[in-house]
């Protein structure tokens, strides 16, 4: 009999690391013990999963043609695009074998929030992807320097209207606020300032492509943090980076998300974040004692609750339906990959678990199950079937509310599928 | 009367019992906290609706100071000039757009705020709608102003509606939470499905604090649905705007007696740091169209003098436009407060556009007089309990006439 608190951590670990089980998966991590299966969630090894999955960007649809009907069909591609985008990334997060690199590539997606809403073109947004993926484990340094000569989010950020004569701060302010250093320690002058030293970067937005126009940029000494000198992007985020503020930031913003949104995360966090090393960051997190403690429960995302369900039910979600009606169906949930509600990032916790989200959720599982397999419900006799449901989707343990609607289900597998993708213990990650 | 009017009926109906008496003996206490509520709102009651601006709302081209030269000279490419406003008095006018705005000023029903912001006001987004959603700028609170007046009474799913699919942080209280409902209503399954998903929404002695909530946003699904479904059943025109979509819900709900005191629905898009003239002109005349719609749609009902919309944005803007035809982030700028019972004028003064505060609008009117405006003279609420013993409030609510 394996603890309770094992299987509580191992549901952590795999839904919050991971993006949940692949079928059979769940029992055979708790089976390997804990410090192993640990390793094998946040391990990153070529991914036979991957084989076969689209990860190329989409091409650049150049510059748009004045003719009226090529204008038109343009705007409708970039439309059809910024549709499936989001699929086109939902697709490798639940082909994955070892998910641990996207699920760090939505972390950062959700930190350095970037919508195609305004961006429109979703080559830049895959562009942006890629930067967030290649630097997701790495140094904050390089995710950092390479983020301020992004294309989506400069343009988000309007940081094509910074320019030296009159800057723009949107980019210098949120930089500061919610990229590195967190509200309230810098001043507006700060703010200011940075705007000059970011100013001067052009982008080619269907490229996805940033260029530097010299005549823009600020060329005088500006003062930031108590810092004076000629910056440009680089080495004013270099700077800003290297402040003891950054380290204590970060470590908090993926304590938030990995761990609790109510419950501060030990002050000797930040200290392991010193080198801004990604990975070790991470790793101390996944680690902490606080992943066996039950008051340090979740809510998924509805992202994070489709893809687990998928990953489960082994559905490729550019094959459940189409695109439209894909992007409806989250977004009225409230999240869509590429299309976080502002600059902030996306809710937590409370926020999503609202009645107004069941009847999407019920839809979309009831697509799901149609469309997956249930072999892990099918294969087990009735009396085993509740059992199996939480082995085979990664939930610690049902109480016995759960238990009780799911066993009057167990005549009909897709419907106590359905329950249970459905039920509080798994749309929250206890 | 519509057809689709609630009323006790439907409150058997959704009780799903013969008698009153057989039932209330097979009634657990959760049902009957919930069947209780469930109670058609009596006419006459105040309903307070939220409209809330994400962005930043530039207040200077909302409420414009047309004839000002500080403001043609700090905006010489953004400005708008008389020809391109409604004029409310001898030195402010409404963005052009905005001719709903402009009939309920006439018809004496739009009150507007003036220079409302905090002390010392935080130029970020989120701080600065956190202030603004919890009622407190001291920014130690983590509740929502509504969501602690909804702590003073028993759960009941009816009291604050927001039409949205993620809670608002004004809407979270301590210990209860609104509800949220989409402009489509909320749809829930048949047969034995409907009877297993109802039994996930029970309360378990095993759930953690969220789980918890998950369970508890089931059973409110099933309570909001069986009353709000025949209501909601048409959906409002596709053509509408999003918030114009949201308040033709909403005006549904009021029309059928919906137990709800307070509605929140938000409009987004006005962070406008480039190309802002055409963006806000547009959609502070969305923001006017939507709201005189509205007015008008309730104006036909008994509840014509019941309802008070309250406006705001978590800042204004700059004064001085940047070289992208934007502005960027500001402090104070004019809260609405529009409906029948509303005492129309202005309240508080235009702050100067050439003595400013470090750079930006000073601080005319502090928000928790409007807060406590409408906690008292519209939620019947004490507004020093909800807003950390604050003790002023604007007088700008009439008292019923019955």
């Amino acid at each position: 009999m394996t603890a309770a608190s094992d299987r509580l951590e191992l549901s952590r670990l795999v839904h919050r690391f991971g993006l949940g089980p692949k079928p059979g998966e769940y029992l055979q991590l708790l089976a390997s013990g804990i410090p192993l299966a640990r390793s094998r969630i946040l391990a990153r090894r070529s991914d036979a999963g991957l084989v076969g999955v689209d990860t190329q960007l989409y091409p650049d649809l150049g510059e748009q043609p004045s003719d009226p009907t090529a204008n038109t069909a343009y705007w409708t591609e970039v439309y059809n695009q910024s549709q499936t985008v989001g699929t086109w990334w939902m697709d490798r997060m639940v082909a994955a074998d070892y998910p641990f690199i996207e699920r760090m590539t939505w972390f950062w997606h959700g930190h350095w929030s970037t919508s195609i809403s305004k961006v429109q073109f979703a080559r830049a947004m895959q562009v942006q992807n890629d930067t967030l993926r290649t630097h997701a484990l790495g140094n904050f340094k390089d995710m950092s320097r390479a983020m301020v000569q992004d294309c989506a989010l400069i343009y988000w950020l309007d940081g094509e209207e910074n320019v030296a004569y009159s800057p723009n701060e949107n980019l210098g302010r949120e930089f500061m606020e919610l990229f590195t250093l967190g509200v309230g320690n810098y001043t507006q002058n700060d703010v200011h300032q940075a705007a000059l030293g970011f100013t001067g970067y052009q982008v080619d937005l269907n490229a996805g492509t940033v260029s530097f126009d010299a005549s823009q940029h600020e060329s005088k000494p500006v003062s930031v943090l108590g810092k004076r000198q000629v910056f440009d992007a680089v080495s004013l985020s270099d700077w800003i980076v290297s402040r003891p503020e950054n380290a204590k930031f970060i470590a908090r913003r993926l304590w938030f998300r990995f761990i609790s949104t109510t419950i501060e995360p030990p002050a000797s966090l930040a200290k392991v974040f010193e080198n801004r090393d990604i990975s070790v960051l991470i790793n101390t997190i996944a680690r902490n004692p606080a992943m066996r403690r039950p008051q340090y429960s979740q809510a998924k995302a509805p992202v994070e609750w489709f893809v687990s369900a998928c990953r489960a039910l082994r559905v490729t979600p550019s094959k459940l339906m189409a695109a439209g009606d894909l992007d409806w169906l989250m977004s009225s949930m409230g999240q869509f990959p590429f299309n976080p509600p502002s600059v902030g990032g996306w809710p937590y916790d409370e926020a999503w678990l609202t009645a107004a989200a069941i009847p999407y959720r019920m839809q979309l599982a009831t697509a799901l199950v149609k469309a997956g397999n249930l072999e892990p419900l099918t294969s087990v006799p009735k009396s085993k079937m509740v059992q199996a449901a939480a082995d085979w989707l990664g939930v610690a343990q049902w109480s016995l509310r759960t238990e009780r609607a799911l066993n009057l289900a167990v005549s009909d597998p897709s419907q106590l599928a359905l329950l249970a993708l459905n039920a509080p213990e798994y749309v929250v990650n206890a | 009367m519509s057809p689709c009017d609630f009323n006790r009926r439907q409150f058997l109906k959704y009780t799903g019992a013969a008698g009153a008496a057989t039932m209330a003996a097979s009634l657990t206490m959760d049902d009957a906290a919930q069947a209780a509520t469930v109670a058609p709102l009596p006419v006459g009651t105040p309903i307070l609706v939220i409209v809330t601006l994400y962005g930043g709302n530039d207040g200077l081209n909302t409420v414009v100071p047309y004839l000002d030269p500080a403001y043609l000279s700090n905006r010489p490419d953004m400005s708008l000039d008389a020809s391109e406003v409604i004029p409310i008095s001898d030195s402010l006018a409404l963005n052009g757009t905005m001719t709903g705005f402009g009939s309920l000023w006439t018809a004496n029903k739009l009150a507007i705020v003036l220079g409302t912001s905090y002390p010392n006001p935080n130029l970020s987004h989120f701080s600065s709608m956190a202030i603004w959603q919890t009622g407190s700028p001291a920014g130690e609170v983590t509740s929502g102003w509504i969501g602690r007046y909804l702590d003073a009474y028993p759960r009941d799913p009816f009291r604050a509606i927001g039409i949205d699919s993620t809670l608002p942080a004004l809407l979270a209280g301590n210990e209860r939470v609104g509800s949220m409902v989409p402009v489509w209503g909320l749809s829930i399954p048949y047969g034995s499905l409907k009877t297993q998903l109802q039994q996930l929404g029970n309360t378990s002695k095993q759930d953690s604090a969220l789980v918890a909530d998950g369970a508890e946003s089931i059973s409110d699904l099933f309570a909001l649905s069986s009353t709000l479904t025949p209501i909601l059943a048409s959906g409002p025109p596709s053509s509408d705007s999003a918030l114009a979509q949201q308040l033709f819900t909403v005006g549904n709900m009021i029309a059928a007696n919906v137990p709800t005191r307070v509605y929140s629905v938000s409009l987004s898009g006005f962070d406008t740091h480039a190309d802002e003239l055409s963006q806000q002109n547009a959609l502070v005349g969305q923001l006017s169209d939507a709201v005189a719609g509205f007015l008008t749609q309730v104006g036909a009902t008994p509840r014509a003098d019941d309802v008070v919309v309250m406006v705001y944005s978590e800042f204004g803007r700059r004064v001085e436009a940047n070289a992208g035809d934007g502005t960027d982030h500001g402090t104070s700028a004019p809260v609405f407060i529009a409906g029948n019972r509303v005492a129309g004028g202005f309240y508080g003064e235009q702050p100067s556009l050439t003595n400013l505060v470090q750079g930006d609008l000073a601080v005319v009117t502090d928000f928790r007089d409007v807060y406590a405006s409408m906690l008292e003279d519209v939620l019947d609420t004490e507004a020093p309990k909800i807003l950390d013993n604050w003790p002023t409030k604007l007088n700008l609510i009439t008292p019923a006439s019955s």
